[in-house]
């Protein structure tokens, strides 16, 4: 199974991964501590619940006490975690025994969150000036095209959002990589990507955005706490631009280029409207994450029906199946060995082929199992062992040997560095990785 | 005094073995790349021809299989 690089709770780790001071900033807002303790492991929840308006630090032997046996491993993530994100602060006390309290900057907000409810550094504008403001239905479609122009721009190069090219090649980093034919194509990666489902590409796509904020000057604290207020305020509603800081200011742009907020202009203001994509940014913290809605069907004899009209989903299927029709609503498609050899080609695996078919199978064949039909899932497997039928190791072929005791010697030497390849004893000859090959002779030279 | 050949091993099923002791076959006696056979299916052979070897396979793929006209 290939590494999965690309997940979205890694939006975690770069927060746990700044420093103290950055991270004590951080927890200055309330609604970073919110969407601190949504993205936590359910136990991790339930402890900082617990600790809530504990003063005193608390025994780790007791907390400990507070889970079954068979309970120890997850209690031990999630205190991990918990000292990872300096939500808990360990202390030792004279009988040097630890006990852990929790973040007091991260529990006074907390607190308060509780007791009055997040109150938004801005106000909704008053509705006598934003008069063309677009109904959610229309904020909804302005977002998934915005979206989609961005994800076909990434992957096949064409000019179809504002985003500057320098940006865009930060995006493609891990995602594209050179093909010799036809210049730059998707790599593994970028297919794993395009296969995710849009909570974790936008996730994906925000953590590269925020780890280049550093060499464009734009503080990543800044960066991250702007992101997650962004997602408690409400969609559709138009905010102020002026109420932005100048950094927000300035990344407020790229975040419209994505699909995130809108722009307008009236007279004499102009605002920002949040949409769905950038207020459903705290909620895919937590491990639930919303399927959306299925759209192929895959029968048994390798036909593929997409109930889709995206351009994006039409260049997935293109990775991997040869298109027969395009109608309006629908797209068929073929598997074909031929189509599948060029995807192996390209490093994609049959894995990743499956579970792309199944994760997006349409409602209607969702609930049956399998989703897609086991000959086809068979025969996709099949095909990618056939591409690999021959092994080829470099290695070294050594014969004529003086005697029995020597090729036996030679013979153990090798299995001890896990070289021996074969070997026939009959006629003494041996096969050995090339890797050990010097070290093979200096111990043949030593016999001598 | 043990003696050394450097190569490729090259371990597949027994039709893909023929398949490669027949390519050797075919080609001139200056051009014939196997050092050894070393079982059904294992090959010793210079080292340079892993491509050769990789390429006629794919063509030998795309021989047997069969793709609808468009």
């Amino acid at each position: 199974m290939p590494q999965v690089k690309i997940i979205a709770k890694n939006f975690m780790d770069m927060v746990a991964a700044l420093p103290t001071m950055k991270l004590d900033k951080l927890y200055d807002n309330t609604f970073i501590c919110e969407a601190i303790l949504r993205s936590l492991p359910p136990l991790a929840k339930k402890y900082v619940l617990q600790m809530l308006y504990i003063d005193v630090p608390v025994a780790a032997k007791s907390m400990e006490e507070w889970v079954l046996p068979d309970g120890q491993s997850k209690h031990k993530v999630a205190i991990d975690r918990l000292i990872q994100l300096r939500i808990l602060i360990e202390s030792a006390d004279r009988k040097k025994e630890t006990s852990y309290k929790l973040n007091p900057k991260f529990q006074t907000n907390l607190q308060k969150h509780l007791l009055y409810g997040g109150v938004l550094p801005r106000e909704p504008m008053p509705s006598n000036i934003t008069v063309r403001l677009p109904s959610l239905e229309d904020l909804d479609a302005y977002a998934l095209q915005q979206w989609e122009c961005f994800l076909l721009q990434l992957i096949s190069s064409e000019k179809t959002t504002n985003i500057s090219s320098s940006m865009m090649k930060v995006f493609q980093r891990g995602l594209l990589s050179q093909r010799d034919k036809e210049g730059l194509g998707l790599s593994e990666n970028g297919f794993q990507f395009l296969l995710m489902d849009t909570n974790a590409q936008l996730w994906y796509i925000v953590r590269e955005y925020i780890s280049n904020s550093e060499d464009r000057g734009v503080d990543p604290a800044d960066l991250i706490s702007f992101m997650l207020e962004l997602s408690f305020h409400v969609t559709g509603e138009a905010y102020n631009i002026n109420t932005l800081t100048d950094v927000q200011k300035s990344i407020i742009k790229d975040l419209a280029d994505l699909g995130l907020v809108k722009l307008q202009q009236g007279r004499k203001e102009s605002w920002f409207i949040p949409t769905k994509l950038a207020t459903n940014l705290s909620v895919s913290l937590s491990d639930a994450s919303s399927r959306k809605q299925g759209f192929v069907v895959v029968e048994t004899n390798f036909r593929l029906y997409a109930y889709t009209s995206s351009k994006l989903h039409r260049k997935i299927l293109e990775l991997f199946s040869r298109i027969e029709y395009e109608l309006p609503n629908l797209t068929v498609a073929a598997i074909t060995k031929d189509t599948l050899s060029e995807a192996f080609q390209c490093e994609i695996t049959a894995e990743q082929i499956i579970s792309f078919l199944q994760q997006n199978a349409h409602p209607r064949v969702a609930e049956r199992t399998p989703r897609v039909p086991e000959n086809v899932t068979d025969q996709i497997r099949l095909w990618e062992s056939d591409m690999n039928r021959v092994d080829m190791t470099p290695s070294y072929f050594y014969d004529e040997f003086p005697s029995k005791e020597v090729f036996e010697d030679a013979c153990d030497f090798a299995r001890e560095y896990g070289g021996l390849l074969w070997e026939d004893s009959k006629r003494m000859r041996l096969l050995v990785k090339a890797e050990i090959h010097m070290q093979m002779r200096e111990h043949l030279r030593r016999q001598k | 005094m043990v003696n050394a050949t450097k190569g490729l091993f090259i371990s597949c099923d027994i039709p893909m073995a023929q398949f490669i002791i027949n390519l050797n076959a075919s080609l001139p006696a200056s051009q014939k790349f196997i050092i050894h056979i070393l079982d059904s299916t294992h090959l010793f052979v210079q080292p340079h021809v892993g491509e050769m070897i990789k390429s006629a396979i794919a063509e030998f793929r795309k021989e047997n299989s069969f793709e609808k006209p468009t």
